[in-house]
């Protein structure tokens, strides 16, 4: 399990990052979301050692982490790149051995993902020759070739196309099956949403959530809808009730407690034709933006 | 928990030195511009070559056995000169056929006596190696027959006549001239080595924070041994273009006049080895600082510009350094690389004088290498704009 914990970096007067605590356990999938500058990747760098914490600790199964350790990590930074004139293959084989995998190994390991992910005619092209979608391809087998104990990614999804997604949410799910603990950051909600076991959402440097998709949204306020024969109107003057949204013979309204929301229905089913009352799920996208807000 | 994937010993630096090393080697401007080197250095040595083996052949026309006796005595003369050289007489019927002859390109001169005059004509002014022997041999044959009319002989004439040369230098001038062009060419090489192979340090260092590579790799490995690999890698790289370039300059000696010097060089040359490597690597750590301060490969040129220049004048100060001033920069680090190597090859130094230089350079580069490794940490994850020197140094 990866174990970040209370980590604050500090950039002259701004605090990029402040007493960030999450885990990462083993096999699960967790993405990291937040706004542009809300301190993602400063605390991906911290995590990775290319960056030192002003203050915190980052554990690896219950220790410390150490350079060894990291060295077996899967990165892939923010700010992306391959050696641009050399080939392909030649540099993923580079890394790989970086990461101590032998060079006979590292090749076949190289070239077979090269082959999956559709550019095994192109494995002596040089990077600069590829598009930026499959240069972003090359960049995430880089991060698995070291057979990674564990992966930290920043945005790994972005640019790439539907079909490359899912192809790369497959070789992530592969890792996560072996046990494989995988932290990556994104702006896709809805990818995120889909794809992960538990969400850390960062804002302004600090930890405003984290839980699993179902634990974020049960966190969030009780909300209900409310579908009448007539006009909805008269839910504004029920006590201990709060009108959200009104259009009509439909109310959203959140009630300070469950049995409020049952004096409405109550109410309701004595006023006329109820068609629907039921709680309103929020979406991912809508906790983020109250949490962020 | 997937299991190791490896048996292999993790060795970073030597990974990284790999990479810098194959990179460069199919590099075809690298490939193309060590290959003309090397054939420049070979026509050098075969035109020298095909020069020296010109056997200096001359014919002279000559209208009567005089003139004929004349060209054989020069002949004599010519040859205690160099033994390969001919000078020919030529019999002809008449003056005028000798200088037909002579412009039809059949013989080189025509030499005739005509009222008691000896003319030698060619075609424009005539060669020294033809005029020179036959106007001694004119010469001392009518001072003897002047001499032997005023009852004296040539000998008693030309007593006390002659004036000796002597080089009060001690050195033969052939000598000179080789360890002219050693010290020449032991700067030069060191001198292009550092630069070419400083710079590509600097520009492969910059490549990799432009292309963001840097973070994976320093994810992956400790900078230590990142900086490491390519200092290595590079110095492998420079060395191995040197000795293959001095290799081909020895074997061209081989072949030429000078082969006799070459025992006198392969002492200073073993010396310039070690001076050489460790005289490079002393650079290689703030050429790689150098790359690591800017962030663009335009900012190169600015930040590599006072070590660029440095370079450059102290080889013009060692160029131009003699005697004790020569002395004293042969143990400064750096300028000991090509003097020192010159000074043993002068024959004035003692064993444990180059012992002292190296060790200098050895103290140098350590502390180059500990100045430079922390510009580079400090630079290489800087990704905007360049990084000052007072920047550079601060902090950690």
């Amino acid at each position: 399990m990866l174990d970040v914990n209370g980590i604050t970096r500090t950039y002259g007067e701004h605090r990029a990052v402040d007493n960030v605590t999450f885990d990462v356990p083993e096999g699960h999938m967790v993405g990291f979301v937040g706004a542009n500058g809300a301190g993602k990747t400063t605390t991906m760098r911290m995590i990775m050692g290319v960056l030192a914490p002003d203050d915190g600790q980052v554990f690896w199964q219950g220790e410390p982490i150490t350079p060894a350790a990291r060295a077996r990590f899967g990165y892939m930074p923010e700010e992306r790149g391959l050696y641009p004139k050399q080939p392909v293959l030649d540099q993923l084989v580079f890394l790989a051995r970086l990461h101590g995998v032998d060079a006979g190994a590292a090749k076949a390991r190289a070239t077979d993902l090269l082959e999956r992910f559709g550019l095994g005619e192109r494995t002596s092209e040089k990077v600069e020759k590829l598009s930026l979608g499959n240069q972003q391809r090359a960049q995430i087998i880089a991060s698995v070739l070291g057979d990674p104990l564990a992966l930290i990614l920043d945005e790994p999804f972005s640019g790439l196309d539907p079909a490359a997604v899912d192809q790369m949410s497959e070789l992530l799910r592969e890792h996560t099956a072996r046990g494989v603990p995988v932290l990556f950051s994104s702006h896709q909600l809805d990818l995120v949403d889909r794809l992960c076991d538990s969400i850390v959402v960062l804002h302004q440097g600090k930890v405003v959530a984290r839980g699993t998709s179902r634990e974020l949204r049960q966190a969030g306020p009780l909300r209900y809808r409310v579908v009448l024969g007539g006009d909805a109107g008269w839910v504004r003057a029920v006590s201990d009730v709060e009108v959200i949204d009104l259009d009509g013979n439909t109310a959203i309204f959140q009630p300070g407690d469950e049995q409020s929301a049952q004096r409405v229905l109550a109410e309701a089913v004595q006023r006329g034709t109820v068609s629907d009352f039921s709680p309103v799920i929020p979406t991912l996208s809508e906790i983020y933006r109250e949490v962020s807000a | 928990m997937s299991a190791a994937p490896t048996t292999e010993k993790i060795r970073p630096w030597a990974v990284v030195a790999g990479r810098e090393i194959k990179v460069k080697l199919t590099d075809k401007n690298f490939i193309i511009s060590t290959l003309f080197t090397l054939v420049l250095i070979a026509v050098i040595f075969a035109v020298q070559a095909f020069f020296a083996s010109q056997a200096s052949e001359s014919k002279v026309a000559v209208v009567d056995d005089d003139g004929a006796a004349i060209v054989a005595s020069a002949q004599v003369l010519v040859e205690t000169d160099d033994a390969d050289a001919v000078l020919e007489p030529v019999s002809v019927d008449s003056v005028e056929a000798g200088k037909t002859a002579v412009t039809e390109g059949e013989v080189d001169a025509v030499l005739f006596q005509e009222e008691g005059v000896w003319t030698l004509g060619a075609d424009g002014f005539p060669a020294t190696d033809v005029l020179g022997p036959i106007e001694a041999t004119i010469q001392s044959q009518v001072l003897s027959t002047n001499a032997t009319e005023a009852g004296t002989t040539l000998d008693a004439l030309s007593a006390g006549s002659e004036v000796v040369t002597e080089d009060v230098s001690g050195a033969d001038s052939d000598e000179q001239l080789v360890i002219f062009i050693a010290g020449l060419a032991f700067a030069v090489l060191f001198y292009i080595a550092s630069l070419m192979f400083g710079m590509s340090i600097a520009t492969s260092v910059i490549e990799e924070k432009q292309s963001r590579i840097v973070e994976i790799i320093t994810a992956a490995i400790p900078t230590s041994q990142l900086l490491a690999g390519k200092v290595l890698g590079n110095t492998v790289l420079a060395f191995a273009q040197m000795v293959l370039l001095v290799g081909v300059s020895l074997i061209g000696i081989t072949f030429s006049d000078y082969d006799t010097f070459l025992p006198m060089v392969t002492e200073p040359l073993l010396w310039y080895l070690p001076f050489f490597i460790v005289g490079f690597i002393a650079l290689a750590c703030i050429w790689a600082a150098a790359g690591a301060m800017g962030s663009r490969t335009e900012d190169l040129q600015t930040t590599t510009m006072p070590l660029t220049l440095t370079l450059v004048g102290l080889f013009l100060l060692a160029l131009n350094l003699d005697g004790t001033a020569a002395s004293i920069a042969s143990y400064f680090p750096v300028m000991s690389t090509f003097m020192m190597p010159l000074r043993i090859l002068e024959g004035d130094v003692t064993w444990w004088q180059p012992l002292l230089a190296l060790l200098i350079t050895i103290g140098f580069s350590w502390l180059t290498i500990r100045l430079g490794a922390r510009i580079y940490r400090r630079g290489l994850l800087q990704t905007q704009g360049k990084l000052g020197f007072k920047e550079a140094l601060s902090g950690s």
